[in-house]
């Protein structure tokens, strides 16, 4: 199984929703999201999750998936800025460093290699 | 030297943590010190900082971490010109010791007080060149933070950390100025949803925003009210705040 496939299953559920509704696979990953959930009663919330919700679930969720989303460009301007903003009120580390730096190249409308050149 | 009194922008409550960087950043002004300002994530030190930028009556400089990632970034902004290019090839290449030369010859000519939002964020080298520019040219600093910056200064730059004149540590809000803030802020709060906001964030405004604004989405996708419901839904997505209830 493909990593941002396992770790959308892992996710909240409602996180998994939004972003399947978001559409955040490929259809190669799409396929292997339904095989993966289809031995889970998974019970999705039907409501979208707000700006604000979006983005603290992404903040307080699995870094590396949070990367993902903004890399393929799925969140508007609103929700980056508040996922910047959320992402301050945990303790910093390497990973989330790194995620803020790829959130901030995002609200630059920048993508690609975001590590830190020294 | 007295901060001048000044119109305070619409959006900005003049309050103790306003007030504190203001104060401190006139004295590392007039005292030509080295300050540094530190408090919890979301008592508001971003928007004091951008409110002293826009009051301030004496040169200043701010910069804003997340624009400064290497000491290359900070020269750039401290040494070139707004609009200027760093010519790294060519005829006219230029070394970084050159444009930290530029930097400092600009100081001298013209001081200003160079104030840093978020600056626990600067990595290792940055500092360094900040050490050496106290060093050569007496410019005066606010190095603004949280704690991590206090933890960092003493663990990993002891050389730059005796050079700090003045270590200012912010206190979180209390009760009634906590809530004078969300009021400002536009957010109505009844007594109870604000006994659970205390007892979560304390005086921590920035991250009380981020509570409400989850339980008012909540409530509005349920078509009511936000109420204490939805204020207890929003900290479901908390995991630390979830600790404390």
């Amino acid at each position: 199984m493909r990593e941002i496939v396992r770790r959308a299953i892992n996710a909240r559920p409602e996180l998994t929703a939004e972003l399947l509704r978001r559409g955040l696979f490929q259809p190669e990953e799409k396929a292997e999201f339904l095989a993966g959930t289809a031995e889970r009663s998974y019970g999705f919330p039907t409501l979208p999750l707000g700006p604000v919700q979006f983005a603290t679930v992404l903040a307080q969720g699995d870094t590396q998936l949070a990367a993902r989303v903004v890399m393929r460009n799925l969140m508007r301007p609103n929700e980056l800025t508040w996922l910047d903003r959320l992402l301050r009120f945990r303790k910093p580390s390497e990973k989330r460093d790194e995620l803020t730096r790829i959130v901030e190249r995002a609200m630059e409308g920048r993508k690609g290699n975001a590590r830190r050149g020294h | 030297m007295p901060v001048e009194a000044t119109e305070a922008p619409a959006n900005v409550l003049i309050n103790s943590v306003v007030k504190n960087l203001t104060t401190l950043a006139a004295r590392a002004w007039a005292k030509r010190w080295m300050i540094t300002f530190t408090a919890p994530t979301g008592v508001g030190k971003t928007t004091a900082v951008d409110y002293a930028a826009r009051n301030l009556t004496f040169e200043h400089r701010v910069i804003y971490c997340k624009q400064i990632t290497t000491r290359y970034t900070l020269l750039r902004v401290l040494g070139l010109a707004p609009g200027e290019k760093w010519t790294n090839h060519g005829r006219n290449w230029m070394r970084a010791s050159d444009l930290y030369g530029r930097a400092v010859e600009r100081i001298h000519e013209r001081p200003y007080l160079l104030i840093i939002d978020e600056a626990d964020r600067l990595s290792l080298d940055c500092f360094e060149i900040l050490r050496d520019f106290w060093d050569d040219a007496r410019l005066p600093m606010l190095l603004v933070g949280n704690e991590v910056l206090t933890d960092k200064l003493n663990r990993q730059h002891e050389r730059l950390f005796r050079r700090i004149r003045v270590r200012f540590q912010q206190r979180p809000l209390r009760e009634a100025d906590q809530r004078k803030v969300l009021e400002f802020m536009g957010y109505q709060v009844e007594d109870e949803e604000f006994t659970l906001l205390w007892k979560l964030v304390g005086g921590s405004p920035g991250f009380a925003e981020a509570l409400l604004e989850n339980a008012n989405e909540i409530a509005a996708s349920q078509g009511v009210k936000r109420g204490i419901e939805a204020l207890e839904g929003a900290v479901r997505y908390f995991p630390t705040c979830r600790k404390v209830v």
